[in-house]
């Protein structure tokens, strides 16, 4: 019964880490409406940004997941003001093969600046093993779930009750209508590509005291944070974060009871049902959405 | 179907391919030769893409599946049981048939980027299915393909022997796209991309026609990746299976030009060389030389050259090439006349049978117990205010729509059917129009017709034929050549009607056909309509403009809140007071009276 708890409790933490990675992807895909495929590349660079300024400015990543943050909004803005504005109105496919494209070359780029080897920042904050009876939590796992659930409850009131959130929310539903009530739409898709990517970097801050960073670490994210968005419906907040903790769990007890090897199959397996079925995901704005 | 070979497109096209024949054997290098094997079979793979990324527009990055089944199957037949891979291939082109199946038949409904997560996440599942059963595939570790050098075992000592083997699958690739794309297949496929609900009009079965696509499109892939694991002799999940080599196959596709013959091998052909060039250049740089080219360049082009090179450059390249001389003549056959039967005015017996329609979106009644017959040689009109529910009325007619009760009955002959989709009741004699124009806005005047001709022939000439003597009919001989983008709104309303007409129908739906033309387009519709009926095809047709439709129809059907208000003579209608309450309030005739 404990490996049961302690399985869901994994299970949770984990899904705190796919958390902030999903509402990122959620956010530029519900008011962008394109599938950013270069998300996991955000990620593996930001990662790459706090092992280098841990390994050259001794900040531990904690302390620089807020540079790097800011760091991404600003790479994220830049990419949707080249590469998608360009393409707002284009065929699905080809705004698909502009963020492969981007993925393919950051990827690439990686490996060549740093090679395939796997660089981790080694730090005590973060890794310290918490007993709670006869439960292991790790402590930067805790950490990382609480700032998500901060961040998605954050991101909850900005879209609720500012005016730039609203406006995101209206563009979310119908660009062209959002567009004849006033709000900008360049300057809100840039500016919700940014926080997206935004997001990322804070994500890659906390990742990076747990996991190691090599160039295709963020196929080994985005994948899964491809089946959290869907899951839970694109562009949809609370399905981001629920999907999250759902794929979180099921990444810890399918590891456990079917077999590590195996886990992911579930999970996929999982995203085709939701596909195949629901396309529009559990928390989906409905039919058309997709 | 053999290309005429005089023609200077078909010499010019089969001496550049020959091209990749003939220069590695004049260089005699074998960097040159490896060049041009993995050049054949990249081109062959992106060829095998396009028929279901670019004709059928569904944009796959789970490609690789169908590579990696071929490659494992040939490998696992000749490593474990000792079958030769040209026996192997085919055992891998079954399996990879089966599998398009099981991918294509749920996610047929799929759009845009969701088809494309859901093919990667069918890759993943794969990949990690060959790893996890590493008795069978030897998992992660990788599977060497036996070193049996000669022809049976598809592994030779000369790279020019794996040459011309790579350059016959590719042959045989193209081929099968080329063919694809000239033949009434390929006009559905192009068709059911832009348009799916116009595709069903003219009765194209959509469903059949993405699924063909996708095992004809798998079976290629994995007959080519068949003979790529031999060439590599070794085989692992993390390159066969990998999202990477999907990407690349599709890239090459966009870079040469989505939905062309000549795109992918256009693309493959210049970009492969670049690409592995920069990679020896840049050596110093590691591993993700090639990589990143790959990445910016599609960047670049999807930026800058949307419809990739053959679409942007295609056109001059040909005017260049139609300059040379040409020894071959196309027969061109003259429209036929069009058959006018003279119908007599009075009325002929019940075609198309309507009975108790009803149907509810959630809480609207939006069709309460409609039930019309329209008679052979007959206009009849369906009119009634904004929001009267015509159009779903229309929409069930002919299937579109499923109605909750009641039914739709077309009469064949002597024969009563009840068709339940809109592709057979497009094939039991019903054409129909959409309000809003739906032209397969890529395709010429000519090519839109001939859709519709497609239904009733295979063969390409005679749907030519049949679509002249539409385009006759509906004025649009002028217009056959150009784009059907460039029309105008009576042009595009025209060219609705002369799609459904190609059909050969015996019931036409015209769905406002008239709405938004100006006066002289009116008249000139008002005779074309005139004409189809005395062609002998019946006709139900929604109309706001009443004048047209009072001048028109036999019979009017007048729609209000979802039931049939009135039926009779137009000019009974119209006097009404029930109609005229319909559509001008009480306040109306109250003033009348007063």
């Amino acid at each position: 019964m404990s490996i049961f708890i302690q399985l869901l409790i994994n299970g949770l933490l984990l899904g705190g880490a796919y958390a902030i990675i999903s509402i990122g992807l959620t956010l530029i895909f519900g008011v962008v409406r394109v599938v950013n495929f270069a998300h996991g590349e955000f990620l593996m660079i930001g990662m790459y940004a706090v092992w280098l300024l841990a390994q050259y400015a001794g900040l531990h990543p904690y302390a620089s997941a807020v540079l790097v943050a800011i760091l991404l909004f600003f790479f994220g803005a830049l990419m949707q003001r080249l590469v998608i504005q360009p393409l707002l109105t284009a065929d699905a496919h080809i705004q698909i093969f502009a963020t492969v494209g981007v993925s393919t070359a950051l990827l690439n780029l990686a490996l060549m600046v740093f090679g395939a080897d796997i660089r981790k920042a080694e730090v005590t904050l973060g890794t310290e093993q918490l007993l709670v009876g006869s439960l292991n939590f790790v402590s930067g796992q805790v950490i990382t779930l609480v700032i998500a659930m901060a961040v998605a409850v954050g991101m909850h009131m900005f879209l609720k009750n500012t005016y730039t959130g609203r406006g995101f929310r209206a563009l979310a539903q119908n660009r062209v209508s959002a567009a004849l009530m006033g709000v900008n739409v360049n300057k809100a898709y840039v500016l919700a590509f940014g926080i997206g990517a935004g997001l990322v970097g804070l994500a890659s801050g906390l990742l990076a005291v747990q996991y190691p960073v090599f160039p295709t670490v963020g196929q080994y994210f985005v994948l899964t944070a491809f089946v959290i968005v869907v899951l839970g419906g694109m562009g949809s907040l609370p399905g981001a974060v629920v999907g999250s903790l759902f794929i979180g769990l099921i990444d810890s007890l399918a590891g456990y009871y079917v077999g590590p090897a195996l886990k992911e199959v579930v999970y996929f397996l999982v995203f085709l049902a939701i596909l195949i079925v629901r396309p529009t995901g559990l928390f989906g704005l409905g039919r058309g959405s997709e | 179907m053999m290309p005429p070979i005089l023609n200077p497109r078909v010499y010019i096209g089969l001496l550049t391919l020959s091209a990749i024949l003939l220069v590695p054997f004049a260089a005699q290098s074998p960097f040159v030769y490896h060049l041009a094997i993995q050049v054949c079979v990249f081109a062959g793979l992106a060829t095998a893409w396009n028929i279901v990324g670019g004709f059928a527009g569904q944009l796959s990055l789970g490609h690789a599946v169908f590579y990696g089944i071929g490659s494992y199957s040939a490998g696992l037949l000749v490593s474990k049981l000792g079958i030769s891979p040209w026996i192997g291939m085919f055992a891998g082109a079954a399996i990879s048939s089966l599998v398009a199946l099981i991918i294509a038949y749920p996610t047929l409904r799929l759009r845009g980027p969701f088809f494309s997560l859901a093919t990667i996440a069918f890759l993943e599942v794969v990949r990690l299915l060959v790893v996890h059963f590493e008795g069978w595939t030897g998992g992660s570790a990788g599977l060497n393909i036996p070193l049996q050098v000669g022809l049976p075992w598809m592994i030779f000592r000369e790279k020019w022997a794996y040459l011309l083997v790579a350059f016959g699958f590719f042959l045989v690739t193209l081929a099968v796209a080329w063919m694809i794309r000239r033949s009434r297949f390929g006009f559905y496929l192009i068709a059911v991309r832009e348009r799916e609900d116009a595709a069903r009009a003219v009765g194209v079965n959509a469903v059949r026609v993405k699924i063909g696509a996708a095992v004809i499109s798998a079976v290629l892939t994995s007959l080519i990746g068949s003979f790529h694991g031999m060439y590599l002799t070794f085989l692992e999940p993390s390159s066969a299976f990998s999202l990477e080599l999907s990407i690349q196959i599709a890239m090459f596709a966009l870079i040469g030009g989505l939905g062309t013959v000549a795109g992918p091998v256009v693309g493959a052909v210049l970009v492969l060389p670049v690409a592995e060039l920069a990679r020896g250049w840049l050596s110093a740089f590691g591993n993700g030389t090639h990589g990143f080219v790959y990445g910016m360049l599609l960047v670049i082009v999807v930026l800058f050259f949307p419809r990739g090179l053959v679409g942007h450059l295609g056109q001059y390249v040909l005017r260049l090439v139609d300059r040379l001389p040409n020894g071959y003549k196309p027969k061109v056959t003259e429209p036929a006349k069009m058959k006018v039967k003279l119908v007599t005015k009075s009325l002929g017996k019940p075609i198309l049978k309507a009975e108790g329609l009803h149907k509810r979106f959630g809480g609207l009644k939006a069709t309460d117990d409609v039930s019309l017959t329209l008679h052979e040689g007959e206009i009849l009109g369906v009119i009634g205010p904004n929001g009267a529910g015509k159009t779903t009325v229309f929409n069930q007619l002919s299937g579109f729509i499923r109605p909750d009760q009641g039914g739709v009955s077309v009469r064949t002959g002597g024969e009563w059917s009840s068709p339940r989709s809109p592709e057979t009741f497009a094939k039991a004699g019903l054409g129909r129009t959409f309000q809003i124009v739906q032209p397969f806005s890529g395709l010429s005047v000519m090519e839109n017709i001939m859709l519709g001709a497609f239904m009733h022939t295979s063969v390409r000439s005679e749907a030519e034929v049949i679509a002249r003597e539409v385009a006759n009919l509906t004025e649009l001989t002028a217009l056959l050549d150009t784009e059907a983008r460039s029309l105008t709104v009576g042009g595009m309303k025209r060219l609705e009607v002369a799609r459904a007409l190609a059909t050969r129908p015996q019931v036409l739906l015209l769905d406002e056909v008239l709405a938004g033309l100006n006066p002289a387009d009116v008249a000139r519709a008002i005779e074309m309509i005139k004409r189809i009926r005395d062609s002998g095809i019946s006709v139900l047709m929604i109309e706001h403009l009443m004048q047209a439709t009072m001048a028109l129809s036999d019979r009017i059907v007048v729609i209000n809140l979802g039931k049939v208000l009135r039926e009779g003579k137009p000019i009974d209608v119209v006097n009404d007071p029930a109609v005229i309450e319909a559509y001008l309030g009480k306040g109306y005739t109250h003033a009348e009276a007063a």
